[in-house]
């Protein structure tokens, strides 16, 4: 239920309250911030997500974005290591849990800490907004170990099919390329492209500042409103994107030849992380591989024609892909798995999913939400992506639209999505036997 | 700051039992991290696949129920429960709501108990385990760090891990007798079991005395002291697989120390100081990612220290296969600088104000608490330990972590490392 108030420092305006998060927009700059209380533990989580991402980036500079989040810990204005103050230095001192990721719709910075610290925490993210120092002799130092991530991903057969199964499905759309990007976009991107980069995105008009956990909420604000407060809101227009991917006119196919893991992978197109349909499929990607009562499971390990089984709805600001993945045991064809796996999608369009696993997926997903609010690490990193979608609001309302799911939904979903027209189906064959 | 202990309730039990509840103020959440005695170093070496794959099975059928019987009920409440098998325990963990805390314990214990192995799912559970095996094979972390274990342990001690080969051929060679007979060694004795999170600690007192009386007691074998007799020298080997655009690479050597040893402490901190996963406060990535940029990332892996035993220190890399070389010869150096050099005061300070805040933030979820709790049962240590961490670091001495460095001497470090040499 949303609830009104007054914000408790001048210069807020309050939004509106949703299942105990308060949400105010910080009218000089147009930051937006988000309160989570929690008194029950004696530890405070800060983040703050900017909506950029990798879909943000195009063939040059595939893995700016990325590349782009490393060097913001190089160092800002105020903190930085030539003044001792460099913010590795402060936050691992103080025993805060302290990481940024990267992902397609957006980048977030955060620290998990002791509360007695949130100040600095606050002070540091502010900082960094605007005053990072994005410096050619860290991009040199720094390239090599994100190219290592690269290399570390590479090196797992469901990284690599993925990376596979998302270029080929979109050919338009910037969700085409993995948000590690290209090895040679790594290596070749210029300062002065991340430099762009960042003075195009880095601003507080374009970010989401949330506190999470043990802290006093009119503090907090006027910490906010004293550190984020030196930042105007940008100047110009944010860069538009616009590309929005064609209709895909028939199935679509990838096979990844290496040392590795047999797998059989089925991408279908699905809609926004906001679209009604979304819940029914998150439901229906439950009833397939949630636990060992799950279809995939049951017909796929429980059989041993497979060791693993997964399916994920993904959830992204853009149209994106439903993903199913099968590992498989030594003696199965891909051939093979390919079918059971397209007759399973058939099973649910011809017969829709029963009372009972329509109960079990729904108390999972209970379950899941529950968790969610465990202790500010995990609320955050789940905030974070529906911050991400544009409707952080999600975080409160999916789990009450996840609850009215019927069976006929997840029926109808599975006939509109699972056709093969849009889908793409991938292998990986493993060429060391 | 208030005392953890406080919102700990530990209950005793006459077969050696240790429980501990929490409530914390985690709302519709417990979660539940447990174990009992009896894991595979109490099989013969040849029968050892036995366990792992008994703890594969414990929910796939007992004498009373099938295994849609078991799973479904407990989907349908949303909870979770998984078996996994160790050196010397059989460990369960699980989720739920609060309502179903006595539901879950009637599950663990009627797997524990009653397991029945049916022979169809014994088939098929071997054919997954010897495609993990296959799939393993080509894992190039899991492959380096096997082989660092053969490479430091004598082929009898627990922590020497078995090829892949041999655990395939053991795997088969798993009866249903030998699943029931082993199951037939798990009880109450030893049992260990955290409970956290939305819990009312009085109702799921009456909840564990009813799992408890469920369960057998089978007595407890003593673990025998397991020193490692091999001594250590410096081996390297190298497990080539194509494709790979990483090298995984472990270093490491025993150690004659066990976690009951008084210095553990001192022994995991320097660990800490060298190979801690943060940019500032672990040398190796201060040094050989940051500076050099030769790795994502370095780490300290202490393994190895079940009860009695002789663990191992363990730096684990990844590494382009163009600088291998360069970026393994970079890690010794520093590794030989920071252990003459890099042990100081201040250095040690920051790392036990970082050790100390850090122990604070692990333990705000249930999930972080419960396995707190958990290991200090296993550990045999008291319940106050919880509180007493921090102080516990806080009063290391320069000296105590400086007496370790003897112990990790540089030039008998061995290596394993998997993936593809460059060419």
């Amino acid at each position: 239920m949303s609830r009104t108030k007054v914000s408790p420092v001048p210069g807020f305006s309050f939004v509106r309250e949703i299942g105990g998060i308060t949400e105010y927009r910080f009218d000089k700059n147009g930051l937006r911030v988000l309160l989570v209380p929690d008194t029950s533990v004696p530890v405070v989580g800060c983040m703050v997500t900017y909506h950029v991402g990798s879909k943000n980036e195009a063939t040059g500079y595939t893995g700016a974005t990325h590349l782009l989040e490393h060097l913001m810990f190089k160092g800002s204005e105020r903190f930085n290591k030539e003044l001792g103050t460099s913010i590795e230095h402060l936050m691992e001192s103080r025993g805060a849990s302290i990481n940024a990721t990267t992902w397609f719709d957006r980048t977030n910075y955060y620290e998990v800490l002791p509360k007695d610290c949130l100040d600095l925490a606050i002070e540091i993210e502010a900082d960094r907004m605007r005053t990072a120092r994005i410096l050619e002799s860290d991009r040199q130092s720094e390239m090599p170990v994100v190219r290592n991530e690269f290399e570390r991903g590479e090196n797992l057969p469901m990284e690599a099919l993925d990376k596979a199964m998302w270029a080929a499905a979109f050919t338009a759309h910037p969700y085409h390329h993995s948000t590690i990007g290209w090895r040679s976009d790594i290596e070749g991107v210029s300062i002065e492209r991340l430099n762009q980069f960042y003075n195009d995105f880095y601003w507080p008009d374009n970010a989401t500042a949330t506190v999470a956990g043990h802290f006093d909420e009119t503090k907090v604000l006027l910490k906010i409103k004293r550190e984020f407060g030196k930042h105007t809101k940008k100047p110009d227009a944010y860069p538009m994107l616009y590309t929005t991917e064609p209709e895909q006119e028939g199935e679509r196919r990838v096979t990844v030849e290496r040392a590795g893991t047999d797998m059989v992978a089925i991408a279908h197109k699905i809609p926004e992380a906001t679209h009604d349909d979304i819940p029914a499929l998150i439901v229906l990607a439950t009833i397939l591989s949630d636990d060992k009562t799950s279809r995939l499971y049951k017909a796929f390990v429980d059989t041993a024609i497979a060791t693993d089984a997964s399916a994920q709805c993904w959830q992204f600001q853009d149209p994106s892909l439903f993903e199913t993945f099968i590992t498989l045991a030594p003696k199965t064809s891909h051939e093979k798995a390919e079918k059971l796996l397209k007759g399973e999608y058939q099973k649910v369009i011809d017969t829709s999913v029963s009372s009972a696993e329509l109960k079990r997926a729904k108390q999972s997903l209970r379950a899941y939400t529950a968790a969610q609010r465990d202790g500010p690490y995990a609320l955050l990193m789940s905030l974070n992506e529906d911050i991400a979608t544009g409707d952080w609001a999600r975080f409160v309302s999916l789990p009450e639209k996840i609850a009215a799911v019927t069976a006929a939904d997840v029926r109808r979903v599975a006939r509109t999505y699972f056709t093969d027209k849009t889908s793409t189906v991938g292998w990986f064959k493993n060429t060391a036997r | 700051m208030e005392p953890l202990t406080q919102n700990v309730t530990e209950l005793e039990f006459s077969h050696g039992e240790r429980v501990f509840i929490a409530r914390t103020g985690a709302k519709n959440v417990v979660t539940m991290e447990g174990s009992v005695r009896g894991g595979w170093s109490t099989l013969p070496r040849s029968k050892a696949e036995t366990a792992c794959m008994a703890a594969e099975l414990l929910d796939a059928g007992t004498l009373k129920k099938g295994k849609d019987a078991i799973r479904e009920p407990l989907a349908l409440r949303g909870a979770s429960l998984s078996f996994s098998s160790g050196v010397d325990r059989t460990f369960f963990s699980g989720s739920c709501f609060p309502e179903d805390v006595s539901f879950l314990l009637s599950v663990v214990a009627e797997c524990l108990a009653g397991a029945s192995f049916p022979s169809a799912e014994i088939v098929r559970a071997k054919e997954r385990a010897l495609g993990e095996f296959a799939e393993a094979k080509t894992d190039t972390r899991r492959q380096a760090a096997g082989a660092l274990s053969r490479l430091l342990y004598t082929s009898g001690h627990v922590n020497y891990a078995q090829t892949l080969e041999t655990r395939a051929k053991g795997t088969r060679l798993v009866t249903r007798a030998d699943l029931t007979s082993f199951r037939n060694t798990l009880g109450k004795d030893g049992l260990v079991l955290s409970i956290v999170g939305d819990v009312v600690p009085s109702e799921v007192h009456r909840n564990v005395e009813r799992m408890l009386a469920k369960l057998p007691s089978k007595g407890i074998q003593d673990i025998p002291e397991r020193h490692n007799a091999k001594v250590q020298h410096a081996e390297e080997t190298f497990i080539s697989i194509p494709d790979k655009a990483n090298i995984d690479v472990y270093m490491g050597m025993s150690v004659p120390l066990t976690f009951e040893s008084p210095e553990y402490l001192s022994f995991l901190t320097l660990g800490s100081m060298l190979g801690g996963r943060g940019l500032s406060t672990g040398h190796l990535m201060r040094t050989i990612r940051e500076r050099d940029g030769y790795t994502y990332g370095i780490y300290s892996q202490p393994d190895g220290f079940t009860e009695h035993t002789h663990g191992m220190f363990r730096i684990w890399a990844t590494f382009s296969p163009a600088i291998f070389e360069k970026a393994v010869a970079a890690t010794k150096k520093e590794m030989s600088w920071f252990f003459k050099n890099g042990i100081t005061e201040a250095a040690l300070e920051t790392k036990k104000d970082e050790m100390a805040g850090g122990y604070q933030v692990g333990l705000a979820t249930t999930h972080g608490l419960a396995s707190m709790l958990h290991k200090i049962g296993v550990e045999g240590k008291p319940l106050s330990y919880l509180d007493e961490y921090p102080s516990l670091i806080r009063t290391l001495s320069l000296k105590d972590v400086m007496n370790i460095v003897p112990l990790l001497p540089v030039s008998k470090l061995s290596l394993a490392a998997a993936g593809t040499k460059a060419v």
